[in-house]
């Protein structure tokens, strides 16, 4: 047994020396690294950076399906600017994305504060509770589509003849007046388990000794939330905060699938208005530009996050 | 004895609010389920509107019978089972080399990675269908399967990153010191330990391609090749919605991802913080 391994040692050490110029300006394990690292290169500089790029360029083109595209560039820019209903998606993104993460941030804290409290049953409750995050987000819009018709679904049965709150049913996603609040629930109903589960898991990283502290100072529980849960808590709220920032701007299903960006343009949102220009109209250029037109504060917001995401893991 | 009743009414109040929490989660998918049995003279008449009566499996047949939705599951069967095994296989080798392995670039590649799970779908969706068009793969299973990898592979590198670095390196080392190769060190010490990881990485691939809707609805044009999310979307484009039947497609669709869920889910809730938000 000594021999054969004496000899591999010397096999090694030759080897070793040939390499070592390699690996001084490559690392080390460069050869392992690089040959394990090389999928995910290929298929990120395929499927993400070049089809991004792309992107850019068509944006800057009048490009019809199955047309080539014409290059003629800020042109698509500059005419969105000018349009009516572009500004109003925009600002039906904004309205829509800001309101979901203030009502996911609200429930998904009272949740991760209930689950820390001395209740039995703590898995169950996690469990059961993150299921609408889990379940297919087209299954759960088609629910609420359901859920919200106008004759026979079943919200407007309990408020009018259960609980006789309405005197009659409402159209919930066919009145302007209801169609953004109702879209808007849909996706703080799916995404709220998320902020739940993660602020959970990182009031559990709080060391009891703080809390123990708090107690004996006299602290009362508003000002133990205050000043030991919320600073323990601050870069795992920004990172929740900001990764549905991102989601919930793009989201495409639940309002595609509930409104189709109706009624009239009323929770018309970015994602939608992409995929019916590019899709609808056909004019493709144009719908890369609206995808694209918010790009410096996506990609600022992206690198923020990227920040945050790297330094939570350094921990 | 007054920190023991404030200490009750808090009690009480946690599970007020949790049973509310519970309610609203679940009363959605108690409504598609009963719905998925009931007939759709009883849905218009507005009574029982609880419990189905009669009870009735007619939507199931009607589905399976009359509409494409069987070759809808097998798509999403293979493009879901596909697309995990590829995530699974590239994220796994992938995320140990960035999480472990010393080499020019890991850092900016680790950052690469990270930034790329960042980009939403709704900005790539139009070029990556010109490319996939450009590769005779538009209108094809295959071509969802090359796509897929765009969200699955980043998310699970980034996941298991996570639970690699939590993996303490002494014991590569000592396998490597015991005459290992740092292959073998992978392969045979470091895998094992991290196969829940890896199991809770490959079902969120597996989740989300399941659950995938964008890139199906804009890739295939053939009734035949959709995958369950854009089929089921499909019965809602007429105007009579036949509630019922999609309903039990929407049932059929939520079975396996939620029968894989409750199965693992310890898995899954600890992978899901380990690989959004640790520390």
């Amino acid at each position: 047994m000594a021999v054969p391994a004496a000899r591999a040692d010397r096999v090694v050490v030759a080897g070793r020396g040939r390499r070592a110029g390699l690996a001084r300006w490559l690392g080390p394990d460069y050869r392992l690294g690089l040959l394990f690292v090389s999928p995910i290169v290929a298929s990120v500089l395929a499927l993400v950076a070049y089809p991004f790029c792309y992107a850019v360029y068509l944006s800057m083109t009048h490009k019809l399906v199955g047309m080539p595209p014409i290059f003629v560039g800020l042109e698509n820019y500059v005419r969105l600017a000018e349009d009516g209903f572009f500004h109003r998606a925009v600002y039906n993104s904004f309205l829509f994305t800001f309101s979901s993460v203030f009502f996911k941030l609200l429930l998904g804290m009272a949740m991760a504060l209930v689950l820390m409290t001395r209740i039995r049953w703590r898995a169950f409750w996690t469990g059961v509770l993150l299921i609408p995050w889990v379940a297919p987000t087209v299954v759960s819009a088609l629910n609420f589509l359901w859920i919200y018709d106008g004759s026979l679904g079943v919200l407007n049965y309990l408020l009018v003849r259960v609980l006789g709150i309405l005197p009659q049913g409402v159209g919930w996603l066919s009145e302007p007046g209801t169609a953004m609040a109702s879209v808007i629930a849909v996706n703080v109903w799916r995404g709220f388990p998320f902020f739940g589960i993660s602020f959970l898991a990182g009031m559990k990283a709080i060391p009891a000794e703080l809390y123990e502290a708090a107690a004996v100072d006299g602290a009362t529980t508003v000002q133990r939330f205050r000043h030991v849960t919320l600073p323990g808590l601050k870069n795992i709220v920004i990172i929740v905060v900001l990764l549905s920032t991102i989601w919930t701007f793009n989201d495409f299903g639940i309002v595609y699938i509930l409104t189709k960006g109706g009624p009239g343009g009323a929770t018309m949102v970015m994602p939608v208005l992409t995929y019916e220009t590019a899709f609808g109209a056909q004019r493709l250029g144009e719908a890369i530009a609206v995808a694209l037109y918010l790009l410096p504060a996506l990609a600022l917001t992206i690198v923020v996050l990227a920040r945050y995401m790297r330094k939570g893991r350094k921990r | 004895m007054r920190g023991a009743a404030t200490g009750r009414l808090q009690l009480g109040l946690s599970y007020a609010f949790l049973v509310t929490l519970l309610v609203i989660v679940l009363f959605p998918f108690y409504w598609m389920l009963i719905t998925s049995f009931k007939t759709e003279e009883q849905m218009r008449s507005l009574v029982s509107m609880f419990w189905p009566s009669p009870f009735v499996l007619e939507n199931y047949a009607q589905l399976l019978r009359k509409t494409e939705f069987v070759s809808w599951y097998g798509n999403s069967v293979v493009v879901a089972v596909s697309s995990t095994f590829l995530a699974t296989a590239i994220g796994t080798i992938g995320a140990y080399a960035l999480a472990r392995l010393r080499f020019l670039g890991r850092g900016f590649m680790a950052s690469a990675t990270l930034i790329t799970y960042l980009v939403p779908p709704a900005i790539l969706f139009i070029p990556l269908y010109a490319q996939i068009k450009n590769m005779g793969l538009a209108n094809s299973l295959a071509g969802l399967i090359a796509a897929y990898p765009s969200f699955t592979v980043p998310f699970v590198t980034w996941l298991l990153m996570g639970y690699f670095e939590s993996i303490p390196e002494e014991l590569e080392e000592a396998a490597m010191i015991d005459g290992a190769t740092r292959f073998g060190a992978f392969y045979r010490v470091v895998l094992p330990l991290a196969a829940p990881g890896v199991l809770a990485a490959a079902l969120y691939a597996f989740t989300q391609a399941w659950n995938e809707f964008l890139y199906a609805l804009v890739f295939i044009t053939d009734g035949r090749l959709r995958t369950l999310p854009v089929g089921l979307a499909s019965f809602i484009t007429g105007d009579v919605y036949g509630w019922g039947y999609l309903m039990s497609g929407a049932v059929l669709t939520t079975v396996p991802v939620i029968a894989a869920y409750i199965y693992l889910q310890r898995y899954m809730v600890e992978g899901l913080t380990a690989g959004s938000v640790k520390g």
